[in-house]
């Protein structure tokens, strides 16, 4: 059922081009530069939250002013990326490499999900300290743990095929 | 000329002990390749975010004259990383890479940013932008436009060595 449903995407027109055609290693340099942008963002407001950078700004400043660039780089990675998906559909589903990134992005998502839902809640409390609270500073290193996984895995996916 | 370096690299000893080295370590290629995009990563955190910086288009309550000082190592260390997890790479595989057409200007490309980002270090330095924003800012936004393209062309070459012949086909 769901191997009917890969099969489905990799018959789709667009994927026959997308596979087919210049259009693969378009997505593929755009998932490039989305990605680093991303965690290049996501790195700056981490390193902040941990205390390791950029101390004289406030997090929530940070944060304001690099997460919109974090969200857009992450919708296009996520869109170049399905673009790649869909021309090996069902192969790729059952590569262990792209498993193990979709489980860590679940992770990373959960982490985002719940740093912005509950450890921020307190904010102005530390915004402009040095340290901020232990659940904070977990979750930061929690977050770059995650995407270097994510990216580590990702880079695998074709060394497996 | 990079036919000559291609010539002279495949006969080093370089290329026998990089290809050995990458094919006798189990993972140490997709391990480099992710340093590398992790070297991308304190790229974009550093010159390509001064770049949208000076142009007004990310973070405004950042102080720019504090942040290329703050962020001047990333960018050194970032090239360095890169450098040292791709040259791997083309030393074990010197013809793949150096007769690569794209592979060819993506190096010409970050010769030419490199200069351009050491140029633009030192001319901030020199002259702060809290000082006399008005003339600084307007020379600024011009190699702002340049270094960001110029990055992004580089990184995306990068994905575009493997798929050359989309753009150059052979004879």
């Amino acid at each position: 059922m769901l191997n009917e449903f890969f099969l489905w995407l990799e018959y789709l027109p667009l994927a026959q081009h997308i596979g087919a055609t210049w259009w693969f290693p378009l997505m593929e340099s755009l998932h490039v530069v989305s990605m680093t942008l991303m965690l290049g963002t996501i790195l700056m407001v981490d390193l902040r939250i941990l205390g390791f950078a950029a101390n004289r700004y406030a997090i929530s400043t940070m944060s304001s002013e690099l997460v919109p660039w974090s969200a857009v780089s992450l919708t296009i990675a996520s869109v170049t990326g399905v673009a790649m998906f869909i021309t090996r559909a069902s192969t790729h589903a059952v590569n262990p490499a792209l498993q193990i990134k979709m489980l860590l992005m679940v992770l990373a998502a959960i982490n985002i999900v719940t740093v912005h839902c509950y450890v921020f809640r307190g904010v102005v409390n530390w915004d402009a300290g040095k340290v901020a609270p232990f659940s904070a500073r977990f979750s930061a290193g929690c977050s770059l743990g995650l995407w270097v996984g994510v990216f580590l895995a990702g880079r695998w996916i074709g060394h497996i095929v | 000329m990079f036919r000559d370096i291609a010539e002279w690299l495949a006969n080093s000893p370089a290329r026998e002990f990089s290809a050995g080295l990458l094919s006798s370590i189990p993972g140490l290629p997709p391990i480099l390749q992710t340093v590398h995009l992790l070297s991308i990563v304190a790229i974009m955190a550093s010159i390509v975010l001064i770049d949208l910086r000076i142009l007004g288009l990310a973070v405004p309550s950042q102080q720019l004259d504090e942040m290329i000082v703050r962020l001047r190592a990333w960018t050194v260390w970032g090239v360095i990383g890169a450098i040292i997890s791709g040259i791997l790479f083309v030393l074990a595989r010197p013809n793949r890479y150096l007769l690569n057409p794209v592979f060819q200007i993506k190096f010409i490309l970050l010769i030419g940013v490199l200069i351009l980002t050491v140029c633009f270090y030192r001319w901030s330095a020199k002259n702060p932008f809290s000082h006399e924003p008005g003339n600084n800012i307007g020379i600024a936004k011009g190699v702002a436009v340049v270094s960001l393209l110029m990055w992004i062309v580089v990184v995306m070459a990068g994905r575009w060595i493997a798929y050359s012949e989309y753009l150059f086909w052979p004879g």
